[in-house]
């Protein structure tokens, strides 16, 4: 049986807008004072996409009044790619990619000791669906380290129970990224074949518990390519509202994962082009523009840079999406998605500071934990 | 032009800068220079040691000026104090911004949290300048526990929106026994020298001068704004009224009874 879609994320009542919206909607939605659904739908309409640079002048308007002319930057640290679930656009599937391995505590300080030399203080930690060599005990030991090291900790994991979210708060993690990948149930069921990550709902109630367990921030995203986009944002809006509501004292982020053709031989139903990737971002700064904006090395050098501080406030670079893979000389295996922006961290940087954005690698302290 | 007088310490100038949002470190110092500030905020957690080139403090301690620590990041009053404590050690300032918003997007001050931790941090020696909602009572609050000034928002931060609580600044600045400084919102020029007029002690300005076309320029106009405000109010502003006030009186011939 698919999962439900709760109502108070049901998109029904503004996806007929999102589709048809004429450009005078979409120019009020530009101008709203306080943008809720009804301006997120029009931005998202095929009239929007004929204003895109109108859309982009407003998104960076408001990017820089809310972040100021910087982008921070982190990196991603696979810890493990053991995995018991069964995602078909995903290359680490549990019926794909034999050997395995995880990072042995020893690995483990030696990638973390790499990374911290390389310059960064925020590591997002990284493991696939639960199992047991890679289980909570795992996990809170590499937080543990790694919070001994950097100023800012966050986990990209497994769903979990917010108590033992509040035991890797306790560990150092300040946040957790849980995608929902799509919002649309049966959808859902069709791209998880087997295992934990089969319960829709399970995952949908996940940002929640996160929260409850203290974490001072949530990072939310759909796998764009999986469904209707403008279903899959809509949804992914409202749930962030919804949070933020509820959970006052906590932040949301919004990432912007997206499955492309080439990768892995998997081909998504519902592919996103790069102009309308960037019309989702620009809607979400529009209408959400004191929200975290994160963009990862999914995706390529032109439109990262075009995006850095026009609608993206926050980037990895310099990732290795391989267990083990900052200490490896070269890069000897495919890993959960393929990098498509390899620029080492001086010349990233060096494209941020010609755009006049102040790469910034610290924006946290130890002592806010 | 009297001094501007914290915690012991005196300051010509009444324009205070924070130091978030540059496009780069190097802009940051030209703004800062062009301002004439001799007080700028740091948040904690832009300090790096492990990494100067992504480092606010040592550049902003080798320019001479008088750094105030901020604990933005902090939710509530323990990790404020904490985070004093810890920029202290660090700058070697006891000044400190009490910044606690616990709500991360609209970034509005706990009065709660930033009360218990200003009673706390003031015991411990501090000078402490708390950023609050411009609420006349917390303010006396504040002033009670030894705050050495109150800084209430013009608006959220980041906003633009000016001094969208001026009535209660003014009811502010009427029972204020400390110097009150303005603190967040404002956009131009203009609204600096209007939040002195009223009787402001200082402004504090950060977004306005970071995200303008000429960052440098912009604060050079922000410091001639400060200064003429300061000296209007000094000089006594005429009152506001309803009609036109003949210059000569009109009811002068009416000598008899």
């Amino acid at each position: 049986m698919p999962g439900v879609l709760p109502s108070f994320l049901d998109p029904a009542p503004w996806l007929t807008l999102a589709r048809t919206a004429a450009p005078a909607d979409v120019r009020r939605a530009l101008n709203a004072a306080q943008p809720g659904e009804t301006e997120f739908a029009a931005l998202l309409s095929p009239a929007a996409g004929e204003l895109l640079e109108d859309m982009a002048v407003r998104a960076r308007e408001l990017t820089r009044r809310h972040f100021g002319q910087t982008l921070t930057l982190y990196i991603p640290l696979y810890l493990s790619d053991y995995c018991s679930g069964g995602c078909v656009y995903c290359g680490f599937a549990a019926d794909r990619r034999q050997p395995r391995s995880r990072l042995e505590h020893d690995e483990m300080i030696r990638e973390l000791d790499a990374i911290k030399s390389m310059g960064f203080e925020e590591v997002l930690l990284l493991t696939g669906e639960r199992t047991p060599h890679a289980d909570l005990d795992y996990l809170r030991d590499a937080v543990a380290e790694a919070s001994r090291r950097f100023a800012a900790v966050t986990v990209e994991a497994f769903p979990m129970a917010a108590e033992e979210y509040r035991s890797l708060s306790g560990a150092g993690a300040i946040g957790v990224t849980i995608y929902q990948e799509t919002y649309e149930p049966v959808q859902y069921e069709q791209m998880h074949r087997w295992g934990p990550k089969r319960d829709y709902d399970n995952r949908l109630a996940t940002p929640a518990r996160v929260l409850e367990g203290g974490m001072r921030t949530v990072g939310m995203g759909a796998l764009l390519g999986l469904s209707d986009p403008r279903f899959d944002t809509l949804c992914l809006f409202r749930h962030a509202m919804q949070l933020r509501r509820r959970y006052w004292q906590s932040g949301v982020s919004i990432s912007f994962p997206r499955v492309c053709p080439q990768e892995g031989g998997y081909i998504p139903p519902f592919p996103v082009s790069d102009r309308y990737l960037a019309q989702i971002i620009f809607a979400f700064r529009i209408c959400m523009p004191d929200v975290p904006l994160v963009l990862s090395t999914r995706e390529a050098p032109g439109f990262r840079d075009g995006m850095a501080g026009v609608g993206v406030n926050k980037m990895s670079i310099a990732s290795r999406t391989t267990v083990g893979g900052y200490q490896a000389a070269a890069e000897s295996l495919d890993g959960q998605f393929h990098v498509n922006d390899d620029r080492d961290i001086e010349s990233f940087c060096a494209m941020l500071r010609a755009k006049g954005l102040e790469p910034v690698f610290k924006n946290w302290d130890k002592v806010y934990r | 032009m009297n001094k501007l007088k914290l915690g012991g310490k005196e300051f010509e100038s009444r324009l205070i800068l924070g130091t978030g949002k540059f496009s780069s470190v190097e802009i940051m110092l030209e703004a800062i220079k062009a301002s004439g500030a001799e007080l700028v905020t740091v948040a904690l957690r832009r300090f790096n040691r492990d990494r100067p080139s992504d480092d606010l403090l040592g550049p902003l301690t080798r320019l001479g000026i008088t750094l105030v620590p901020n604990t933005s990041g902090a939710r509530n009053a323990a990790e404020a104090v904490r985070a004093a404590q810890l920029g202290r050690e660090l700058s070697g300032s006891s000044f400190v911004k009490v910044e606690i918003h616990p709500n991360p997007h609209h970034l509005m001050p706990d009065p709660i949290e930033t009360y218990e931790a200003s009673r706390e941090l003031a015991r411990d020696g501090f000078i402490v300048l708390p950023y609050m909602p411009a609420d006349p009572v917390l303010a006396k609050r504040l002033e009670d526990v030894g705050c050495a000034a109150v800084m209430p928002l013009g608006s959220a931060i980041g906003t633009g929106q000016g001094l969208s609580t001026a009535e209660m600044v003014k009811l502010i600045i009427a029972d204020s026994g400390i110097p009150v400084i303005v603190d967040a919102g404002l956009r131009a020029p203009s609204e600096a020298a209007a939040a002195m007029e009223m009787g402001c002690s200082a402004v504090l300005v950060n977004s306005a001068i970071a995200a303008a076309g000429h960052p440098a320029a912009m604060a050079a106009a922000f410091a001639i704004a400060v200064k003429a405000g300061y000296a209007a109010r000094q000089a006594g502003l005429m009152s506001r009224g309803d009609h036109a006030v003949a210059t000569s009186p009109l009811t002068s011939f009416l000598t008899g009874s």
